[in-house]
């Protein structure tokens, strides 16, 4: 068996492989406001991309433009080497899943799904075979004579899905597709969703603000901050590498110390930093200027808490515990550091309650290894 | 005491409305019921009592002649079917027109929503009688139109327009137009846009949408438009009587002229009833397929 090429499937890495989708300095203004603010981003065909960010950050505009509800005021779009800017929505190779769904509420299932078929002016038969095809893909074989009202939430969802995959788009675009079913059937349908993506080949565009679903559906993730894109990466890149304290706090959450660089070589650098109460030391430089005010993010998982207080670290906190939060496979500690900095550490349940019991008011340590937090300078 | 009266609430709301129909509605309909089997007689008021005490019996005279009069002279046959006519050929062109002015108005920012809308309404300020007035003078034969029309040399001669049945459908659209753009204007505005954004992401041209989303559901909206135009547009009688002509022929024109003019109570309540019940049935027809439409 042979290995397949990382860059078959990880088309990014491949400077040579051309972009399924082109955006080049992509801006929109309604009046004043600029929603989207010069972006410029490359889509690789059966990509499942996630454009991630709070509300208002742009991320809808930008689908909406993609799809040709909005108009540019500046800037390209081009799928499959077509330029979109002239291209009316009937006529563009994409198809959208509304976050409302938009389900015609006048037509039943089988009508719902078939409307874009009977748009390209197919016979009925054919139709009805492929709309039968496409309900079995999602799972909702039979329901054909049902109005919307009589479904469920997710079985709209489905059937909004299964309209908007029956014209096999050379792009998918969803806003918001798992927004509105409850946490259960949300991570259920995450998987169903990936393998119909994989099944069909098409290539996805999705809009969430949920950072856990992006980081589940992914091939990868744009973090979107106010009409800009702060980071595109791999789930795992944007977590472990965020570039910037937003990303690193708008993914999972995290511990911010802010503090001035007093040492700076390629394979040290010591941070001076009045929030922890101590010298950070990190393994690698940053080369930036001395004494410039930077960030050290660390995730509240990498945290070693211990009542006893360990041998041999670099880098070490005390503090007491003011609070736990059980959440059964694991459970929070917030632990209040001697300069009266608040730190969220997270610690695995791994036995059942044999464990040494932390509690409250007691007083702890916490260490990391040194590589486990990264430098931000923004 | 509280809880016979949350017991009773809907009972007692519902029955303020039902007593005020039953006292000013339903009685005297049952006047006019009663009158439309008497007969015509030189009394006052002009027709014979149908209870009636004989050698002390109760006598009780019914006439079906005024039903097999109107049966009989084809003059209310053909009034009633030419209101209807007039009434459903207002209907559409009130819908031709109305349509597109809600579809504006619905379609509009909500600042100039708020304007189109006052302006639907604002000829509601003037006099109904007033309004029908001021159309006498833009018809007839040296009124605004035939003087524009002749000043743009598009017709040599004024054009007979006033006394026409034509005049009653200017008439009857104009005054009743309002009444098919409302409910439409709140039909329309219900649609969710996503709906006609799903559409064209579906390969449906702006027209393509309209006609297969936009269109089936507003349905109900013009079933509720034109109920409320056809029902008072059948029985009109003041747009026939200053802008109709001696051949405008309504029934509402006729239900004037018996009972004023001839004095035959009688007759004009058998009109009145038998008008009634021509109106309940499209009423009801009108509501099945609304009813239909909903479920």
């Amino acid at each position: 068996m042979t290995h397949p090429n990382p860059t078959d499937e990880k088309p990014w890495l491949d400077i040579d492989r051309k972009p399924f989708i082109k955006i080049r300095n992509l801006t929109k203004k309604f009046g004043d406001v600029v929603a989207v603010d010069n972006i410029s981003l490359d889509i690789y065909e059966n990509e499942l991309f996630s454009l991630l960010g709070g509300s208002g950050c742009g991320k809808s505009t930008l689908l909406r433009m993609l799809a040709g509800f909005e108009i540019p005021t500046s800037g390209t779009i081009e799928i499959d080497g077509q330029n979109m800017l002239a291209v009316p929505p009937h006529a563009r190779p994409t198809n959208m899943m509304f976050q409302s769904y938009a389900l015609f509420p006048h037509m039943n299932v089988a009508k719902n799904v078939g409307y874009g078929l009977r748009r390209d002016g197919l016979q009925k038969a054919e139709i009805d075979i492929q709309v039968s095809e496409i309900l079995e893909l999602v799972q909702l074989g039979g329901y054909e004579k049902r109005k919307p009202s009589q479904l469920s939430g997710g079985q709209r969802q489905r059937v909004a899905l299964a309209r908007a995959l029956i014209k096999k788009p050379k792009l998918l675009l969803l806003d918001e597709p798992l927004g509105a079913l409850d946490k259960k059937l949300r991570e259920e349908t995450q998987f169903e969703l990936i393998n119909i993506q994989e099944t069909l080949g098409v290539t996805f565009i999705v809009v969430t603000h949920d950072q856990e679903e992006a980081m589940t559906l992914s091939t990868r993730i744009g973090v979107m901050d106010i009409g800009t894109i702060a980071q595109i990466g791999e789930p795992q890149e944007v977590y472990e590498f965020p570039r910037t304290r937003y990303v690193a706090d708008f993914i999972g959450s995290v511990n911010l110390f802010e503090g001035r660089v007093i040492k700076d070589s390629p394979n040290k650098l010591v941070i001076e930093s009045p929030d922890a109460g101590i010298n950070i030391h990190v393994p690698h430089g940053v080369s930036c200027s001395p004494n410039q005010l930077l960030w050290f993010a660390l995730r509240p998982e990498k945290f070693e808490i211990s009542v006893a207080k360990p041998k041999n670290v670099t880098n070490l906190l005390k503090g007491t515990v003011e609070d736990i939060a059980y959440l059964g496979g694991q459970s929070v500690y917030l632990v209040r550091l001697e300069t009266g900095r608040l730190v969220r550490t997270v610690r695995a349940n791994r036995d059942r309650g044999a464990e040494a019991p932390i509690t409250w008011q007691q007083d702890v340590y916490l260490t990391w290894a040194r590589s486990a937090g990264v430098v931000l300078t923004s | 005491m509280m809880n016979w009266f949350q017991r009773r609430g809907r009972t007692i709301i519902i029955a303020i409305p039902m007593l005020w129909l039953l006292i000013f509605f339903l009685a005297p309909f049952f006047v006019v019921f009663k009158i439309s089997f008497a007969e015509i007689a030189r009394a006052r008021p002009p027709f014979t009592p149908l209870f009636s005490w004989e050698e002390s019996r109760l006598l009780i005279s019914l006439s079906l002649e005024n039903y097999a009069y109107l049966w009989d002279d084809t003059l209310y046959v053909k009034a009633y079917f030419s209101s209807m006519k007039i009434a459903f050929f207002s209907t559409v062109f009130a819908l031709l027109v109305g349509y597109p002015m809600a579809y504006v108005v619905a379609r509009s920012s909500d600042r100039w929503r708020n304007i189109l809308l006052m302006l639907v309404v604002l000829p509601f300020w003037t006099s109904f009688l007033l309004r029908v007035y001021a159309w006498i003078g833009f018809l007839k034969g040296n009124g605004l139109i035939n003087a524009l029309l002749l000043k743009l040399g598009l017709i040599n001669e004024p054009l007979i327009m006033l006394q026409t049945n034509f005049a009653v459908y200017v008439g009857i659209v104009y005054t009743y137009l309002p009444f098919m753009i409302l409910p439409l204007y709140a039909n329309l505005t219900k649609i969710d846009n996503t709906l006609l954004e799903a559409a064209e992401d579906l390969g449906a041209s702006k027209f393509v949408s309209f006609m297969t989303i936009t269109l089936p559901l507003s349905l109900p909206g013009i079933i509720a438009g034109s109920t409320l135009v056809f029902i008072p547009a059948i029985g009109e009688f003041v747009i026939p009587a200053l802008l109709g002509g001696p051949d405008t022929l309504m029934i509402g024109k006729v239900l004037w002229t018996e009972f004023f003019n001839n004095r035959d109570w009688p007759v004009a309540s058998a009109v009145a009833t038998a008008m009634l019940v021509l109106l309940v049935l499209p009423i009801m027809w009108m509501r099945r397929a609304a009813e239909e439409e909903v479920s």
